[in-house]
């Protein structure tokens, strides 16, 4: 339009002006077509979830290998099941992902999961200090504290769980300590000195004053502060009926028995 | 169905590793006619897991750690005396026992230790053991009870067995009920004579229960 008003008579410029239209609309074109052919494998492939979980929701909810497998399957392609029920909940009033999915059932399955791990955490506080191995929360809420109680869980169904707890910052954490998964539940800083220590007692089991300074080049106040420390929030026992003074990691209470 | 199955065995393996191997089981059990418990084949004592973790035979000085330890050691003496049918504790003897000492790990808790924790299993106030151990003999501490049931749970079990077995208004001998046939698939079969009188006297206090006769020859009527 503007070269035509240029009136300078030199049809190369039109020519390309209407190319550059032409391109443009055909642009536009693809990507709604594109558009739409996603939008339709999107259908066809949430119809088919549905399916595949209406047809295997039994098995999610009681299998947990089978809900890990299935959960993964969910990661892979981009949908975090948790996640998507919360963003969900407000705009839409059929509920969320797993609930429009599945019927409520692994949402729920979920939330109940993250109730008996939230009760495990706050049972063994004072042994632990709040710090438990994945795998032991897991042990705990399998057996249940009731008969029939127990649930058949995996460590992914607990990892999931714990997530689940975050919008109610309720401060529950999974750090992973001396490479060992656990779950947190007492939120508080540590300091370097304290995770370093609390890292050699996963590997070790236990820590004495003379080790810290043979292994860290710690100068001897500096180990007796951070044992101090960790004593002070539950987080090692002390023995005093070893040549030196050792102190344990509470986490290995479930493991010396094995 | 075989899904399902697989798992459940998990738990129960890992709960019969705390144990100790069964072997010489049927020995012990022969041997204690007085056991009320009817099975003929009772599993070996089962250690709680900390009876393994070397830290366990300290003190802790955290309180919150210190409050975890005693409810510990409580539940174990509980359950080892409940297990071993030992009423009364002397803490001089049973201090050389595996009940306060693991060889294997070179740890034993000290005298003055098990007193503390027998204090605390004494103590009924709250942040205390909830009366589950009463010293017999205050001054030194030596012997005392251990009431994996209190006496006022004994007196309601002895109560509702009579109860149970139509047996209210009728006299009934001490030694019926502690040591006769009808009885010995009751708990309270066996009891230590003392503690029986002790749970009896609660049931008469309240006026449920009225006992009769001289020392040797006891009986008493439930109402």
């Amino acid at each position: 339009m503007n070269s035509k008003r240029k009136g300078v008579g030199l049809s190369a410029f039109t020519a390309r002006s209407q190319a550059v239209s032409q391109f443009a609309s055909h642009g536009d074109f693809l990507r709604t077509s594109n558009l739409n052919a996603l939008q339709t494998q999107l259908s066809v492939f949430q119809s088919l979830l549905h399916q595949f979980s209406l047809t295997h929701a039994k098995d999610i909810r009681s299998n947990p290998t089978f809900r890990a497998e299935f959960a993964r399957m969910c990661n892979a392609i981009g949908v975090d099941p948790l996640a998507s029920s919360n963003a969900s909940r407000n705009w839409k009033q059929e509920g969320s992902f797993w609930a429009q999915m599945l019927g409520g059932s692994v949402n729920d399955f979920y939330f109940e999961l993250a109730v008996r791990v939230v009760e495990v955490c706050k049972d063994t506080r004072a042994e632990n200090g709040g710090l438990i191995p994945l795998a032991e929360a897991r042990e705990r809420v399998t057996k249940g504290r009731a008969i029939g109680g127990g649930m058949e869980v995996s460590d992914d169904d607990i990892v999931r769980a714990v997530n689940s707890l975050k919008p109610l910052g309720s401060g529950f954490t999974l750090p992973v300590v001396g490479g060992r998964p656990m779950v947190r539940s007492v939120p508080k800083e540590l300091n370097v000195d304290q995770s370093t220590v609390l890292d050699a007692l996963q590997m070790l089991g236990y820590v004495t004053v003379s080790m810290l300074q043979d292994n860290l080049s710690w100068e001897r106040p500096r180990a007796e502060t951070v044992i101090t420390d960790l004593l002070a929030d539950s987080l090692v026992w002390i023995d005093l009926q070893d040549e030196e003074t050792t102190y344990w990691s509470p986490t290995f209470i479930h493991e010396a028995a094995r | 169905m075989a899904s399902s199955l697989t798992p459940s065995l998990a738990p129960a393996t890992t709960a019969t590793s705390y144990t100790l191997p069964p072997t010489g089981l049927s020995e012990p059990t022969r041997i204690e006619p007085a056991n009320a418990l009817p099975s003929g084949n009772q599993p070996s004592f089962a250690y709680p897991p900390l009876y393994n973790f070397p830290p366990f035979y300290t003190l802790q000085p955290n309180t919150t750690t210190r409050q975890a330890q005693l409810q510990a050691w409580s539940g174990l003496i509980q359950s080892y005396c409940k297990y071993h049918r030992t009423w009364r504790l002397s803490l001089v003897d049973a201090i050389d026992t595996p009940l306060f000492r693991n060889d294997a790990l070179n740890r034993r808790l000290s005298l003055a230790d098990a007193q503390t924790v027998l204090d605390w299993m004494a103590n009924k106030d709250a942040g205390g053991g909830g009366g589950r151990a009463e010293w017999i003999s205050t001054k030194d501490k030596s012997l005392a009870w251990i009431y994996w049931r209190r006496p006022e749970e004994w007196a309601e079990l002895i109560a509702g067995w009579v109860d149970d077995t139509g047996q209210k208004n009728t006299v009934l001998t001490f030694y019926e009920l502690m040591e006769g046939e009808m009885t010995t698939s009751q708990e309270f079969h066996g009891m230590d004579p003392d503690l029986f009188q002790k749970s009896l006297n609660l049931l008469v206090k309240r006026g449920r229960a009225q006992v009769f006769g001289s020392e040797d020859q006891q009986g008493v009527k439930f109402f």
